[in-house]
């Protein structure tokens, strides 16, 4: 944990020192009635710093480098699996679809992750498409991404 | 009498067929969202808030009401039978709860949440009739500097209550601040922080983000556990839910305790229903006769925070209808729907849209009634939802997720911007910093500084006005004690820990 500390307070002094001056160089801090857009940011980004350098100090002053936050081994695969099949449809919206991408994911996730038998995997995945398009495209009038067949 | 009035007015709306169904949709949902482990009641609220955006906004909330309502039961039913707390309201339920399940009295635990549910939230929700109007009357004469008191005073506590410490909650607090700066400045049209992507020009909306850093971030963080919990065999006739006359004698001041109780921590805005069942667990324990029976199945360790975390649900409603400031992640949500509706919450919203206040506080009545129904009749089919392994749910909740976020705005760029908020959401879970405080901030970031910059254009004084007009000065201070108090315990923690050391 304090290792994270650390790490997520450079990060956020980073930036909060970022923020600021940007603020005080692309936008106006005091116009002509008062306080302009840049005002609230550079407070913002002020108050920021401090507390990243609270949460440094703290993180520095304590020596012993606390319980690890990552899982390792099996949960960090299962973890990595997870966010990447999410971004991997993520990014395949446009061209697959949702319904075609939502019946693949849940495969995917569902047989490969968890190995789930085939029916079971196959039956949840049709049934959860088949309940996203009547919800959202048929009832709600929601345009959700189609691919090949329109679907 | 125009109180009278306004409640038939509110059953008029709320009793129409649409929003009947609405509302038992909302407990049904909430139940099962409340009982499903790694989806609690904010990620519910935001996932079900695009499916409410083709309805009228009153039978919008009135389901959304309904839902929060019912994930505040559903939490207990894992939290008694598996150990696991649904939602972080239950939490407490898990230490007497658990332990009736392994006696064999797992059915008892669960009628009795569920009628001190019932009762909490029926004297809550007359309580918020009698109070709300009030409130809104009074802050009608707030102007600029205490509506931004009141907000600042609103983030300042969310932070004080949320999250394991209290620099890590500010700092969630700042960075939702900081999010909601991004996009087209209202008063002078800058595009702030949108480095030439017209996506972020509009600005961040809450929605993806909250959906992401609840939704994606609760199942990111049990998708790198397998496996699920052992369920404890129970029955659940008639005969074992209903209490007998000694757990009645034994449960009823505490359902009466953490009524009240719940309630007051409700309307505070920032505490919560979490907050109030730790509070009642403790009194509980204090007034009891028999202190050293809880931790083994006292009913007394149920019945209070069970009742209090329902009631602290519909206190939190006090504070987001009244003054716009929402009492808990869940408001937070709720009330940026409302912004998304184009209603203004505030004292305002009383007199302009009476049907829509009436319409969710009548229905508020009818969702206690339901709850109570439908949790004593249908809680062996909660149970076998219950079944469900993680490895199916996980998936399918991503799906609605990314469902969710598109729909807003039709919009692949939303969707992305939810699963980096999702990666966020589990970091902050994982690291001990507050989702809920971020999300607040976010939704509250743009009042905010509309009502800071409004007060000093007006001011003369600086910074003086927020200190010189009676009301928000007193916002102010209260404000600043719950930054300072947390400051000064971890000073004196830390002068603590350093005497023990020389000694």
């Amino acid at each position: 944990m304090r290792s994270a500390d650390r790490i997520a307070g450079a990060a956020l002094l980073a930036l909060a020192v970022g923020f600021s001056a940007g603020a005080l160089k692309e936008y106006t801090y005091w116009g002509e009635n008062g306080p302009g857009s840049a005002f609230l940011p550079f407070w913002l980004g002020l108050v920021m710093a401090v507390l990243a350098a609270m949460l440094l100090v703290g993180a520095w002053r304590a020596s012993d480098p606390g319980p690890a936050w990552l899982p390792s081994g099996a949960g960090l695969r299962r973890l990595a699996l997870v966010v990447g099949a999410s971004a991997a449809f993520v990014a395949l919206l446009n061209v697959i679809g949702m319904t075609i991408g939502t019946v693949l994911f849940l495969v995917v996730l569902m047989r490969f992750l968890d190995r789930q038998s085939w029916p079971v995997t196959i039956g949840v995945a049709l049934a959860v498409a088949a309940l996203n398009y009547v919800v959202f495209t048929r009832w709600l009038h929601v345009p959700l991404p189609t691919g090949p067949f329109g679907l | 009498m125009d109180f009278l009035a306004n409640l038939s007015l509110g059953f008029s709306v709320a009793l129409t067929p649409f929003n009947l169904l609405m509302a038992t949709c909302g407990v049904v949902i909430g139940i099962l969202i409340g009982a499903l482990p790694g989806i609690g009641p904010p990620s519910g609220v935001a996932l079900l808030l695009p499916l409410t955006f083709g309805m009228d906004p009153t039978s919008g909330i009135i389901m959304l009401a309904a839902l929060y309502a019912g994930t505040m039961y559903g939490g207990t039913i894992t939290s008694v039978l598996i150990n696991t707390p649904g939602e972080s309201a239950s939490v407490v339920t898990c230490i007497d709860g658990y332990q009736m399940a392994l006696q064999g009295r797992a059915g008892a635990a669960l009628g009795i949440a569920a009628i001190g549910s019932f009762i909490a939230g029926t004297i809550g929700v007359v309580l918020l009739m009698l109070v709300s109007p009030a409130l809104a009357r009074w802050s009608l004469a707030f102007g600029p500097p205490e509506t931004f008191a009141l907000l600042l005073l609103g983030l300042t506590t969310v932070t004080l209550l949320t999250g394991e410490s209290a620099l890590k909650g500010y700092i969630s607090m700042v960075l939702g601040l900081m999010i909601a700066m991004v996009g087209f400045d209202v008063i002078s049209g800058d595009p702030r922080y949108a480095f030439g992507v017209p996506e972020l020009m509009d600005g961040i909306d809450f929605l993806p983000v909250a959906i992401g850093l609840f939704g994606i971030g609760e199942v990111l963080a049990g998708a790198e556990e397998a496996g699920g919990s052992a369920l404890v065999k129970a029955r659940y006739g008639w005969r074992e839910i209903m209490p007998t006359a000694r757990d009645w004698a034994r449960s009823r001041w505490a359902i009466a305790r953490g009524t009240v109780l719940g309630f007051l921590v409700g309307i505070l805005p920032g505490a919560g229903p979490t907050v109030s069942t730790f509070l009642s667990y403790a009194l509980e324990k204090k007034v009891s006769k028999h202190p050293e029976e809880f931790g083994q199945g006292a009913i007394e360790g149920v019945a209070g925070p069970e009742s209090a975390n329902n009631a602290a649900a519909t206190g939190a409603m006090v504070p987001m209808l009244t003054l716009g400031i929402p009492g808990s992640a869940t408001t937070a949500i709720m009330l940026g729907g409302l912004m998304m509706w184009g209603l203004r919450p505030g004292p305002l919203l009383f007199e302009k849209n009476p049907q829509f206040v009436w319409g969710l506080i009548a229905s508020q009545y009818i969702a206690n009634v339901m709850l109570l129904v439908l949790s004593t009749v249908f809680i062996p089919l909660f149970v076998r939802a219950l079944r469900v392994p993680y490895g199916i749910l996980m998936p399918m909740i991503i799906v609605f997720c990314i469902t969710g976020a598109y729909s807003l705005k039709n919009s692949v760029f939303d969707v992305g911007q939810m699963l980096v908020f999702g990666v966020l959401g589990y970091a902050m879970k994982k690291l001990g910093y507050s989702p809920a405080a971020l999300t607040l901030a976010l939704v509250l970031g743009p009042l905010a500084e509309r009502a800071l910059r409004q007060s000093l254009i007006i001011s003369d004084s600086g910074a003086g006005i927020f200190f010189t007009r009676p009301i928000s000065v007193v916002l102010m201070m209260a404000a600043l004690a719950a930054v300072l108090v947390p400051a000064l315990r971890g000073l004196a923690a830390a002068r603590r820990r350093a005497a023990v050391r020389a000694a």
